[in-house]
């Protein structure tokens, strides 16, 4: 669906997007989980044609983006930044604008798109009166008025409140699940796409620096036993003969991910303390998904 | 044509032709006034400086007069209002940040800019049959001499190939307010054209520069002074051609970082 190789972009001396290799398969959920700043939305831009890489190439249905190429875009609804609109029109004659240079939609497209939206009450009302979440979902109605194959949606949950959020996700798996839709969204809420996604690139400096999917983040994630001792050489003998897995932790310390030992460290301590080297911190640790965030982007 | 169909709708939505519509207005009213105050030599003594200004412009209260007089304003206002125009339809993609939903389309980038300059150029011809119509209006009430269906003729003939050099010298404008991003870079470029177009046609090389040609050509300089050559009106096609074709380069090429 989604193939980029090497992508760069530079902006003079700042390197944006820094050779950004992806594949993104048919009915995947994928999501660009980065700080602001990381390089997603001009990942998302390249992809769609609207800025032409400095190096490597990007291919969007099987056919190579250029700015040419215009064909492939009937099968593709995005959605990049903050939403907007013609302030003067109203939401349907905005999706109208849409309808009409998307071509080739059904004739009723508008209407079952401001249903699914949930934008009814405000189809007749000015696009400029809109509140951000409704102009959000404005947005959205336009990335879907012509069913697309390809959804590329930069960080679609922009502006709307816990149950817009709660009400996007589901669609958003609905169309993926039940349409086969391909979702390409890139987002800075590890929470959300870990309910979202199928795989998660992660994007930082322009780098995609890791590729999860959200088993890994449920280990990241999981509850560890952290031990410091005096002596490490000594306690990491001692834990690995009484059947635990220790993974350094610094220089004097181990992480254990073993549920015996989360369950019950009484007995990490007791057997580190029969061997002569007693434990000078033990303490069960978990990671929440914000920390998880930070640690991937190495943001701190 | 749905291109053309989407910017024809955002166009009637907006308050901008309003705005246009009562520039020309102003425009045919401006005219007929000096026509008016033409009309009798005392009434022009009486209004001082404003009766001195119409004696300069229009010389005689005549339908021939009054029709090179609408031509003149039409090449000189008609410039700032049919640039306002396209500042307007460009710059407002990027000033609204829309632009970005016009780049990944099925209908091309060039169908789109195609689109936006055909219902400018469409807006801008219509102001100026309307400046025309209202000035036939104005003028019937005033009762000026020297009608006839040759006067009217040459008169709309006038009008209307000033109206389109006009037209064809604001496309430069698009692109400064595409590649400008705004509105801004565009009504720039149109105070600075207004500009030089006046201090070049003072210092009599007018004929030369693109942007002087309409109000020489509507005989702004006197009946028959400093009429445009040949090179006159060809740098006028050019700078018209010139400016569709670099702002259709520049929407197919240019890199869309970011809006603003």
């Amino acid at each position: 669906m989604i193939e980029t190789s090497g992508l760069t972009k530079h902006y003079g001396d700042v390197v944006a997007v820094d050779r950004v290799s992806l594949r993104i398969e048919p009915g995947e959920i994928y999501a660009l989980l980065g700080l602001n700043g990381a390089g997603k939305t001009t990942t998302i831009r390249m992809l769609l044609g609207m800025v032409r890489p400095t190096r490597g190439t990007v291919s969007v249905l099987g056919t190579e983006v250029c700015p040419g190429e215009h064909a492939v875009w009937s099968r593709v609804g995005y959605l990049v930044e903050t939403p907007a609109a013609y302030p003067e029109l109203t939401v349907t004659e905005n999706l109208l604008v849409a309808q009409r240079l998307r071509g080739r939609t059904a004739p009723q497209a508008v209407t079952d798109v401001i249903t699914l939206l949930g934008l009814t009450p405000y189809a007749d009302r000015r696009a400029g009166t809109l509140s951000l979440g409704n102009a959000q979902r404005l947005g959205l109605a336009k990335a879907l008025l012509h069913k697309p194959d390809l959804l590329i949606l930069d960080e679609p949950a922009n502006g709307l409140d816990p149950a817009g959020v709660a009400e996007i996700r589901t669609l958003l798996l609905d169309l993926s699940h039940e349409h086969g839709v391909t979702v390409l969204l890139s987002s800075h809420i590890l929470t959300e796409v870990a309910r979202l996604a199928t795989r998660i690139g992660v994007i930082h400096n322009g780098r995609l620096v890791h590729e999860l999917t959200p088993h890994d983040i449920a280990t990241q994630t999981r509850p560890r036993l952290s031990v410091t001792t005096l002596d490490q050489h000594t306690a990491g003998v001692v834990l690995r003969c009484a059947g635990f897995s220790p993974e350094p932790d610094g220089d004097s310390g181990f992480r254990l991910t073993d549920d015996s030992a989360v369950r019950h460290p009484e007995l990490v301590a007791t057997a580190l303390v029969a061997a002569g080297c007693p434990p000078t911190r033990l303490a069960v640790e978990q990671d929440d998904l914000e920390t998880c965030f930070l640690r991937l982007v190495g943001g701190r | 044509m749905n291109a053309a169909w989407t910017e024809w709708l955002k166009a009637r939505r907006s308050h901008v032709p309003w705005v246009t519509l009562s520039a020309f207005t102003v425009i045919a009213f401006v005219g007929a006034l000096f026509m008016f105050i033409l009309q009798d030599q005392d009434r022009a003594r009486d209004l001082g400086l404003l009766g001195t200004k119409a004696s300069l412009v229009g010389g005689d209260a005549t339908w021939p007069t009054y029709f090179a007089l609408l031509a003149q304003t039409t090449a000189v206002g008609g410039f700032i209002v049919f640039g306002l125009v396209l500042t307007w339809i460009f710059g407002r993609e990027f000033s609204q940040n829309t632009v970005k939903d016009l780049l990944a389309l099925p209908t091309t980038r060039t169908a789109i800019v195609t689109a936006k300059f055909a219902v400018a150029a469409v807006w801008c011809s219509a102001l100026s049959v309307y400046v025309y119509g209202l000035g036939l209006v104005a003028g019937a009430i005033l009762r000026l001499p020297g009608w006839s269906a040759a006067v009217a003729a040459a008169g709309l003939t006038k009008l209307l190939a000033t109206a389109l050099m006009t037209i064809l010298l604001t496309t430069p404008i698009a692109l400064a307010a595409s590649a400008g991003r705004g509105y801004l870079p565009g009504i720039g470029m149109m105070i600075t054209a207004t500009f030089l177009a006046q201090i070049v046609a003072a210092l009599g090389y007018g004929h030369y520069f693109p942007w002087s040609v309409p109000a020489l050509f509507s005989g702004l300089a006197g009946p028959g002074r400093d009429a445009p050559g040949v090179i006159g009106y060809a740098s006028v096609a050019v700078v018209g051609l010139g400016g569709v074709l670099t702002t259709v380069a520049w929407w197919r090429n240019a890199d869309q970082a970011s809006s603003h």
